[in-house]
């Protein structure tokens, strides 16, 4: 990663290679935003972090807040005081911010206020793979949706000008192959952050009663029809190719936009392509005229017919014959997964009857006998997580006949073998009410796994409820210092906040306690003895337990041991090992390895967690400097 | 300019993004135009990695098409093979020796092939391959984190990379740290050497 002070470089017109969310963040900085609040999750992450490293020095205020409602919440006050901000999250972070967002569009702000928004088509670290843009139907909200990092960055501007125009919050919608891709960004001017503001009191606007939410809906609704006027005017909406025939046109945005370029261009295809920068409000102008220029039309976008739907209802004022090609009458591209080169190159060819100049199915073919029988590689837990160590003592205690919710983070990873925990998985804080759901119905054990970060961000609500109706289920907060999935991000309970300051640490068993759990514990999982035993009574609690695993992220150690310059020194299997295959049947450590049907220790991923000694039968593992364990 | 398509493969934790990184700042430094993909969060953690960087006036797409790869980085063997997807008879493959077993060989459910095996399989693909020994030297450079470069170096000396290679180490001076320059240096040296000789006697 590039030292992240070069987004702070006043030189306009400087070239680097920046990722999509690095992007954004400097885009933040050349837009004068004051306020900056998020909640992790990849794939929109990098946003707040790049910010979080710089925020002291640009001077403006950033904070990783507890959950993504009350992110929004943040910046709506700070926004409605005429101050500049921006809150970013991932798509299912919307669903949790939806209820401040849909009626913040009614209140509207004062500073231009940008909600970043990153959906994640491929759901390649997500529960689902929801179309946010129906969000901007839902909320009336208008839409800006970039397809590279330049326009990432350049939109944010655009984005709080609309904002501050319409007086209305602006949404600001990428995708993972957005978010995460590096391409070269051409600096603009840097603005100073305004980061404090007034409040002026206006009860009518701002106090959403229902007399009042009457009136400001027809409020929105006059705005609405002034960022129509924006929509058809908007730079962002183009057309970018210009076909000399007039037969076939392409509407695309986001990604996908850079798929169809090219896969046009693969194919040799005389046609025009327009790019939607803008999709709400729909341009409808824009669009009608591209219809009209146009005898067939190919709608090429990612995930849900948004962009189609709205193209034949615009047809039908506009081009009632022109025929449109999509997904909705007939799958030319599909609706779920990311697009790629090769899917809309398939589709276009389809549709324009071209033969294919790769012959794909051949390729296909050599390359699915191939791999047909190669070992997968799914993601696991690295090797010295203490998740490892939880799960390891909950199914022993637990001799795996519990039901385990599960819920978002790295432990979601605690469902593959030999671990084997997690039956239920929905969204952030499930796991402690769907296991009250399942332990009233069927009597069994039911245990809740949730991470420390999760646990803050939508569980105390779900333990409040386990306590006022008397639920018997444990739950067990695995408690690692940190946000880990998203990239080690400070959280209520770290004592550290997202300007680096040291804050009041929130402690999770104060916070059981505090909603009437009466057996709340703390205990390092690595203590496996002692952790069974704790974890065992919890259980045999008549009520809601609570059980604390903490101990630190092994990605976390390890960095401070580079830090401090400490070498880890590995696991060593003895002479006394009898190959029983324990440890590695047991744990599924990554850094237990088997060659030639013995166990060895892979040295440059061992961190020397002790944990395969505590669960050798022959005591034939010793641990270096670093013993844990009983 | 030719469009260049690279390919890097390997396992979460092999360095392969700031390989992407390095290659892709190389090509800005060069004013070229240049996308690289990654891929962050749940899919890092110790599984199958993927990552592409696109040069070329017309690049628009952050990643490969099947078939177009002019060379394929392959950080692990089998991870190689995996994406053979994008290889075609021209593509030159790079490929450490590095094996590193997935959970469900250790437990038994699943076997490893031998790495004569899988270059074997590679070959169907392209002939154009060579194993290079990347873990050993990231050694002898000072550090087994510096496989990633030693794998870049081997890139470099092959002369695929539309990027003058003062360019690629200025690049390597800005995204590693500075206490570790030293090392990457030499693991850069290594690579290339080692490249460069085994093109002169495959």
């Amino acid at each position: 990663m590039p030292d992240l002070r070069i987004l702070l470089q006043d030189n306009p017109g400087k070239r680097v290679l920046l990722l999509g969310n690095e992007a954004v963040a400097r885009g933040i900085l050349e837009a004068g935003i004051g306020v900056v609040t998020t909640y992790p999750g990849t794939p929109a992450s990098e946003i707040g972090d790049s910010i979080s490293a710089i925020a002291s020095e640009a001077g403006l205020y950033m904070e990783y807040s507890t959950n993504e409602i009350v992110a929004v919440e943040v910046a709506a006050g700070a926004a409605n005081c005429g101050v500049r901000a921006l809150t970013a999250m991932k798509h299912v972070g919307l669903n949790v911010a939806a209820d401040a967002v849909m009626t913040l569009a009614y209140i509207g702000v004062k500073g231009g206020y940008v909600i970043v928004n990153a959906d994640d088509p491929q759901c390649y670290s997500s529960q689902n793979e929801q179309d946010n843009r129906f969000y901007t139907l839902l909320s009336n909200l208008p839409c800006l949706e970039p397809s590279n990092a330049q326009e990432a960055k350049d939109m944010v501007t655009s984005a709080v000008e609309i904002s501050e125009e319409l007086e209305l919050p602006v949404l600001l919608r990428t995708t993972t192959r957005v978010s995460h891709t590096r391409g070269p960004v051409t600096y603009g001017k840097l603005a100073k952050p305004r980061s404090k503001g007034k409040f002026v009191r206006d009860v009518k606007r701002m106090v959403m009663v229902p007399a009042n939410a009457r009136l400001m809906h027809e409020a929105l609704l006059r705005k609405v029809e002034k960022a129509k006027e924006i929509s058809e005017a908007s730079p962002h909406n183009k057309v970018t190719h210009k076909g000399k025939s007039g037969g076939y046109g392409v509407i695309s945005s986001s990604s996908a936009y850079n798929y169809a370029v090219e896969a046009v261009d693969f194919l040799g295809l005389d046609v025009s392509v327009l790019k939607l920068g803008m999709t709400h409000p729909f341009p409808e102008k824009i669009v009608g005229e591209f219809l009209r220029n146009h005898e067939k039309i190919v709608v090429v976008e990612e995930l849900e017919p948004f962009l189609e739907m709205q193209v034949k209802a615009v047809a039908k004022d506009y081009a009632p014959n022109v025929k449109i090609y999509g997904k909705m009458n007939r799958l030319y591209f599909p609706r779920k997964g990311e697009l790629s080169t090769r899917l809309v190159i398939t589709g276009l060819a389809e549709i324009t009857d071209k033969k294919l100049p790769i012959n794909f199915r051949e390729l296909d073919e050599r390359y699915d006998e191939t791999v047909k029988d190669l070992p997968p590689r799914p993601p696991v837990l690295c090797a010295g997580c203490p998740h490892r160590a939880s799960f390891y003592v909950i199914k022993k205690v637990t001799g795996g006949k519990a039901i385990y919710s599960t819920d978002i983070g790295c432990y979601a990873l605690g469902i593959a073998p030999p671990l084997s925990i997690g039956d239920l998985l929905i969204c952030m804080g499930a796991s402690v009410s769907t296991a009250q759901g399942i332990s009233k119905v069927t009597g069994v054990d039911t245990v809740s796994v949730v991470g420390d970060s999760t646990f803050f961000h939508a569980a105390i609500p779900g333990l409040v409820n386990a306590v006022y109706n008397n639920h018997k289920i444990t739950l067990v907060v695995l408690d690692n210092l940190t946000t880990a999935m998203t990239g080690q991000q400070p959280h209520p309970g770290t004592g550290v906040t997202g300007m680096r300051t040291p804050s009041r640490k929130v402690l999770i068993e104060k916070v059981a306690e505090g909603c009437g759990v009466k057996y709340v514990r703390v205990v390092d999982p690595f203590r496996t003895k002692e952790a069974s035993a704790v974890l065992n009574e919890a259980l045999q609690q008549p009520g809601p337990s609570v059980v604390v695993f903490r101990a630190p992220c092994a990605l976390m150690i390890a960095r401070e041991r580079r830090r401090k310059g400490i070498r880890t020194v590995p696991c060593k299997i003895t002479d006394e090992c009898t190959s029983c295959m324990a440890c590695v049947k047991l744990l599924g450590c990554p850094a237990l390895v088997v060659r030639d049907e013995k166990v060895g220790v892979d040295e440059a991923l061992c961190t020397a967690c002790g944990l395969c000694v505590s669960v050798c039968p022959y005591n034939a593992i010793r641990c270096g400097e670093d013993v844990k364990g009983d | 300019m030719e469009e260049f398509n690279l390919v890097i493969a390997g396992v979460g934790g092999q360095g392969i993004l700031l390989a992407a990184e390095i290659l892709g700042t190389a090509a800005v430094k060069e004013g070229l135009n240049v996308r690289v993909s990654e891929i962050h969060g749940m899919a890092q953690r110790g599984g199958a990695v993927v990552s592409n960087v696109r040069i070329g006036d017309k690049v628009a797409a952050p990643t490969v098409l099947d078939g177009r790869a002019d060379a394929i980085l392959g950080f692990e063997p089998l991870e190689t093979l995996r994406n053979m997807r994008f290889a075609s008879e021209k593509t030159l493959v790079l490929m450490s020796d590095e094996m590193i077993f997935p959970s469900g060989v250790a437990v038994g459910s699943t076997k490893y092939p031998s790495l004569d095996e899988v270059v074997r399989q590679v070959k169907g693909f392209t002939k154009n391959v060579v194993v290079v020994e990347a873990a050993r030297m990231a050694v002898e450079a000072g550090s087994i984190l510096t496989r990633n470069v030693v794998m870049i170096g081997a890139l470099a000396a092959a002369g695929k990379v539309p990027v003058k290679i003062e360019n690629v180490k200025k690049a390597l001076h800005e995204l590693v740290p500075a206490k570790y320059l030293e090392v990457n240096v030499k693991a850069f040296e290594l690579g290339y050497k080692y490249a460069k000789e085994k093109q002169a006697k495959p």
